[in-house]
């Protein structure tokens, strides 16, 4: 940056150190007015244990007690929040030539500092960052100053990976402390926020930088000894080379205990392209279960398809059949029955048709006209 | 003499301190930074790199940032 843009840079930095100092007296107002009330509840409190006590009340005058010694405990933690942010408060903004200073510094110890005027961002370059032999690249570490004094507009620090080798398991995740461009600072939280009140942008920058260059295993987004490797497509476990599987159908990686070996044909498929026997639950890749029963549709493995049935369709139809039949024999017999009928004449045939009374020649009073039987005329 | 120390370490905190004329950075450092070993750390005076035979002056601005800081996950 030549000094004219470092000089604007430096007025914007000097605006946004003023945000900050605005926001930690309103942070102080809050507090101070929490503080406030907490007193007029105990001042209250006190009003009210001597009314008690001039009325006898014990009962309340306990209670009263009990009511102060209870907004008492929240007194510590207040006033130790209060003294925190008044003690900031005697920080000293820096000056303007100060700022000019941390900027040129900045410049010294990295090499170079530009403006993104867009983002109205300064930026920085790390040197590339190994971890553990991960290798990681570069990073661009970003100081929004439009965010600084502002919490609500979000992180005013952003990292960008230059050459990025992001975790196998997670894309966003381009350092071990880093995740969709956000550094979680961690153990340097504090000292972050101090830089960045007091206007120390050089300090900022290399507590960043300390930040990349250390591994913390302890409290990672992604492990570095999950960072390369084969992500699972079903479950995200990160596996190395020899204990991954491919689904032989989608070609997808899958770990050892989302794939899913094909009992008909031994193929090893992903959990989504498996399928199950309805009939014994044995696991099926996608060629081995396009057996289907013809009936019902079922999925069936091979050894449980007889003729293209499943069990249940094979027992149905064998009822059928075996209903069909008997129906068939009957239907014989009531045939041959009615063929002899047939040869010993009508009136025997009437006979055992008709009951008795219901034959048309037979009057319900026992009288009438007798049929005529054959030959008879 | 006095000196501006501003230490990076932990919450970091920014103050000036009473220093002895003549002292190098070196001593300095064994001084306000006892049981740490100076590689750990990046030693600059008036923001600029210095030898550690590098003698204080007054008012000097003396920054001690570590160089490892674990993070976190948010």
């Amino acid at each position: 940056m030549n000094d004219k843009e470092i000089a604007r840079v430096a007025a914007a930095i000097e605006l946004a150190i003023w945000r900050i100092q605005m926001l930690r007296y309103t942070h102080c107002l809050q507090q101070l007015s929490v503080f406030v009330s907490r007193l007029n509840g105990v001042a209250n409190s006190s009003k009210r244990l001597g009314i008690a006590l001039s009325h006898h009340w014990l009962a309340a005058a306990e209670h009263c007690c009990t009511g102060i010694a209870k907004r008492l405990n929240e007194f510590p933690a207040l006033m130790s929040a209060i003294r925190s942010l008044l003690e900031r408060r005697r920080k000293r903004p820096p000056s303007f030539s100060a700022i000019i200073e941390e900027l040129k510094a900045a410049e010294t110890e990295f090499g170079d500092l530009t403006f993104d005027r867009e983002e109205q961002a300064l930026c920085v370059v790390t040197e590339p960052i190994v971890l553990e032999d991960v290798y990681l690249g570069p990073f661009h570490i970003l100081l929004i100053l439009e965010r600084l004094g502002r919490p609500h507009y979000g992180n005013p620090c952003r990292l960008v990976a230059v050459d990025p080798n992001p975790a196998a398991g997670d894309e966003t995740v381009t350092h071990p402390h880093v995740s969709n461009e956000t550094l979680c600072e961690g153990d340097g939280t504090v000292a972050i926020r101090a830089a960045l009140e007091e206007g120390r942008i050089c300090d900022f920058f290399c507590i960043v930088r300390s930040i990349l260059t250390t591994y913390n295993d302890q409290s990672a987004h992604v492990s570095l000894s999950d960072w390369d490797g084969v992500p699972c497509h079903e479950c995200g476990y990160v596996m190395d080379g020899e204990s991954s599987y491919y689904c032989d159908s989608c070609g997808d990686a899958v770990c050892d205990q989302c794939s899913v070996v094909c009992t008909n044909c031994g193929e090893i498929v992903c959990s989504g392209c498996s399928s199950m026997c309805e009939v014994c639950g044995a696991s099926l890749c996608t060629t081995c279960a396009k057996g289907k029963c013809i009936a019902c549709e079922s999925i069936c493995c091979e050894s449980c398809l007889d003729n293209g049935l499943c069990p249940t369709c094979r027992e149905e139809r064998e009822c059928e059949d075996e209903e069909e039949n008997q129906s068939h024999e009957k239907n014989e017999t009531t045939e041959k029955h009615e063929s002899e009928t047939a040869a010993t004449g009508p009136e025997l045939a009437a006979r055992q048709t008709h009951p008795p009374g219901t034959c048309s020649a037979v009057q319900s009073h026992g009288m009438g006209e007798a049929p005529a039987l054959p030959g008879q005329g | 003499m006095r000196v501006l120390f501003i230490n990076n370490n932990g919450a970091g905190w920014a103050d000036y301190v009473d220093v002895p004329s003549l002292q190098p950075v070196h001593q300095f450092f064994e001084e306000h930074m006892p049981d740490q070993t100076p590689e750990d750390y990046l030693i600059r005076v008036n923001r600029q790199p210095v030898p550690p035979t590098y003698v204080l002056q007054e008012n000097d601005r003396v920054t001690i940032t570590p160089v490892k800081i674990h993070g976190g996950i948010g």
